[in-house]
């Protein structure tokens, strides 16, 4: 049996983890700045190795946006949307990070003016809307890591089209930027990426234990480098550390859940940002989150092996990411729930209907409907907005969330 | 006249769709306009574009969650209720996440013995036009076994032809409505039975109602002239009244819908049709994003100078994010140029925009 970490090596990995919170990167993000490193306003989603491969720095809007939603400071850029007539029906993030862009600044403090705009094509029609008007408003060159909307994203065609699309991104970059492209920095960057993608696989695996030692409130903010900050060698580190914290949890048996882990459920979609402590009621309750689509499914590396190729980068960026959940059909997505309830031995579903997220939030009830014929769990679904709190009692998703736990409570009996 | 029977055939489209059902057609249903008529009509099937209906809630019945928008909501629900089932299939363009997604549950639901959701890049360059005319041949072969007639280039091509004759009478018709003395009411059923009709019908009676001998052009009064720009027709058709009510009148319209189909012609300048296509398509039909917000603010200033609008109003459906963020920018331009707008957000329901009447009735005022 292995030993328990020490206290010094905890501080240690401790201190590995504080490189890339949400402050860090922040003041990573001046320093770069400074250093005359271009500055890229990049959609989630697009391949970012290929940016840190050449020096440019991603910023990220829909990560500030949850950001300034997690911590209280997001309603000045929902203010500044609405005076500029985007009504309250657009996507939280779409009007939380235009309301960034034009403030220039975030929940941290003012944001540097950006070089370039790229986004991803694929992940929601708005990627292409909102980047096509930030190209137009501030008259910015702007790529579109064109990946179409398909019902089968594992074609040959598409993956060869999208592998085109990276090459580009290259050229577009080298074009606008002083910034230029080497063959082995993005092999480089490509192996920091798998690394992270590995120890988050290996975090995500460690909550098939009993009780979880994860909780979903902790790594809902623990993912934010697995979106930004791929293909930077802090990110692996930061990954590689978590996991060591959270194995030596796991030796503990300790568990985020009060009273010990009663119930074990899996939350479906984006984190309620300006309510985390929906997820904290819950693990008052003895319920613990083991799996998540948007954990397990959203972020890492999506490829049929799971791991990156870096001899093949642009080849295996591709393959990672058209590997797009919401691009799937119903019954594909209801297979990885499926595999996961039994895996992850799961007693409930949470369902977030979330009213920004139309791909993740239509079909839904569909997968619901498969759920309960193949394994009869209670489902509770939430409906809200996943950075704009307006609407959102927190009493009230108590109160459903009390009647979920006696239903759970119930079928145990 | 001929001006009712555009009117007759889309309040009829449903009972007209049956009856070349029973004759033996094929009939393919778009949702929406982003996708290709030329090619299912190619195939000898009969393009008819998924339209909202108020007749009954349809939307009622669809199932999808309530932040959806109603356009969506209320075609799902006609599905459902069996009002499409007339239909061989069913081909999706992506416009929106809500119309993209929504095709998930409906193959999830066997809604139509053929659903096909194309592939439609967001850029127009060599690679992307070769994708999608690949994707194009590709489901010009899938059609063909419906139907069993081959969509072959030549077949292609005459299709285009055709469509492109009938986009031309269709902006022949924009120009000369008001000198026809045709209200903005007639006309927007004359531009929406485009989407429905067969083409060949419709360039039928658009040559018969242009070559009309029609009474002479009443003296206009001075009225308020706006111009309007809105996607679902029962609520343009709502807003023509509100406008005519507070003593406006509605030079123009722009209905995101029809101005999808009748845009640009399809240039018929390469060997391969499909390519013709694929250039006809990518980023030339005005969807927001897709297509440069500059150009499509363009176009409408050109065409309030055209109509001498002295205004404009953005009709939106609520829970459209796609159209709420294009009126959004698009109020940036008109701004920018001085053009006064209004922008208005509702639901389609009867009654829905009379809650904004007075909003309407005071931007009328402001044009006098």
């Amino acid at each position: 049996m292995e030993e328990q970490l020490s206290e010094a090596r905890i501080l240690e990995l401790k201190g590995v983890l504080k490189r890339l919170t949400a402050g860090a990167s922040y003041r990573r993000m001046l320093a770069a700045h400074e250093q005359g490193r271009p500055i890229c306003v990049a959609s989630a989603a697009i391949p970012v190795e290929v940016l840190y491969a050449m020096d440019v720095y991603p910023v990220f809007p829909e990560s500030l946006a949850a950001i300034a939603a997690g911590i209280g400071k997001a309603e000045e850029f929902f203010e500044e949307a609405k005076r500029r007539g985007f009504s309250p029906s657009i996507c939280s993030y779409t009007r939380c990070g235009l309301g960034i862009s034009w403030c220039q600044k975030s929940a941290f403090g003012p944001i540097p003016e950006p070089d370039i705009f790229i986004t991803d094509v694929s992940v929601c029609c708005l990627h292409v809307t909102w980047w096509a008007y930030l190209e137009d408003h501030f008259q910015k060159p702007t790529y579109y890591m064109d990946m179409p909307a398909t019902d089968d994203p594992w074609d040959p065609d598409y993956v060869a089209y999208y592998e085109a699309q990276i090459k580009g991104m290259v050229e577009f970059v080298e074009e606008n930027t002083s910034a230029k492209f080497e063959l082995e920095r993005l092999k480089q960057a490509l192996h920091y990426s798998d690394q992270a993608g590995l120890y988050w696989k290996r975090i995500l695996e460690l909550r098939k234990k009993r009780p979880s030692p994860v909780s979903f409130r902790s790594v809902a903010g623990e993912i934010l480098p697995l979106v930004t900050a791929l293909g930077d060698k802090d990110c692996a580190d930061f990954y590689q550390a978590l996991y060591e914290i959270y194995r030596d949890q796991a030796r503990q048996g300790s568990c985020p859940a009060k009273g010990g882990e009663k119930y074990r459920l899996i939350w479906n979609g984006i984190p309620i940002w300006h309510h985390l402590q929906v997820i904290t009621y819950f693990e008052e309750k003895g319920a613990n989150f083991v799996w998540e689509p948007y954990t397990a499914l959203s972020w890492g590396n999506k490829t049929p092996s799971g791991r990156l190729d870096p001899e093949e980068p642009f080849r295996s960026l591709a393959i990672k990411y058209t590997n797009v959940l919401t691009n799937m059909p119903l019954e594909k997505r209801f297979r990885y729930f499926d595999e996961a309830i039994k895996e992850y031995q799961v007693d409930g579903l949470v369902m977030f209907s979330n009213r920004s997220c139309r791909p993740q939030s239509i079909g839904q009830d569909e997968v619901v409907e498969l759920v309960r014929e193949a394994h009869d769990l209670p489902v509770l679904i939430f409906e809200g907005d996943q950075a704009d709190p307006e609407g959102f009692n927190m009493a009230e998703a108590k109160n459903r969330i009390d009647g979920f736990i006696e239903i759970l409570e119930a079928r145990r009996r | 006249m001929v001006i009712q029977e555009f009117r007759n055939a889309f309040e009829r489209r449903h009972d007209l769709c049956m009856s070349m059902k029973r004759e033996g057609k094929g009939i393919i249903g778009c949702f929406y306009g982003a996708v290709p008529k030329e090619v299912i009509h190619a195939a000898g099937l009969i393009p008819v574009q998924l339209l909202e209906d108020r007749t009954e809630r349809s939307e009622e019945h669809s199932g999808l969650l309530p932040f959806l928008c109603g356009m969506s909501k209320n075609v799902a629900g006609q599905i459902y209720q069996g009002k499409y089932s007339y239909l061989d299939g069913i081909v999706v363009g992506t416009v929106c996440d809500t119309n993209r997604h929504v095709f998930d549950i409906w193959v999830y639901r066997k809604v139509a013995p053929f659903l096909r959701l194309l592939r439609t890049p967001a850029k127009a360059d060599r690679e992307a036009l070769e994708f999608y005319a690949k994707d194009l041949r590709k489901l010009a072969s899938e059609l063909g076994r419906i139907s069993g007639v081959e969509a072959n280039g030549d077949r292609l091509r005459q299709s285009v032809e055709l469509f492109n004759e009938n986009r031309a009478l269709v902006e022949e018709f924009q120009s000369r409505r008001e000198s026809m003395g045709i209200n903005a009411r007639e006309g927007i059923f004359v531009v929406a039975s485009s989407l429905i009709l067969p083409v060949e019908r419709h360039t039928q009676l658009l040559r018969t109602l242009l070559s009309e001998e029609r009474p002479p052009e009443a003296p206009q009064e001075d009225k308020p002239r706006v111009y309007i720009s809105a996607l679902n027709f029962n609520m343009a058709l709502d807003l023509v009244s509100l406008v005519e009510r507070y003593g406006g009148e509605v030079a123009g319209f722009d209905l995101h819908q029809s101005a999808r189909y009748a845009c640009d012609p399809i240039p018929l300048d390469d060997e391969d049709p499909f390519l013709c296509v694929a250039k006809g398509y990518l980023r030339r039909v005005p969807i927001p994003g897709v297509y440069e917000f500059e150009k499509r603010a363009e176009a409408l200033k050109r065409e309030l100078e055209r109509t001498e609008a002295r205004g404009i109003i953005f009709l939106s459906q609520l829970y459209c994010d796609a159209y709420a963020m294009e009126h959004a920018i698009l109020m940036e331009k008109m701004n920018r140029w001085g053009i006064p707008y209004l922008k208005l957000e509702a639901e389609d329901s009867p009654g829905s925009l009379e809650q904004l009447n007075v909003r309407v009735q005071s931007f009328i005022e402001s044009l006098s």
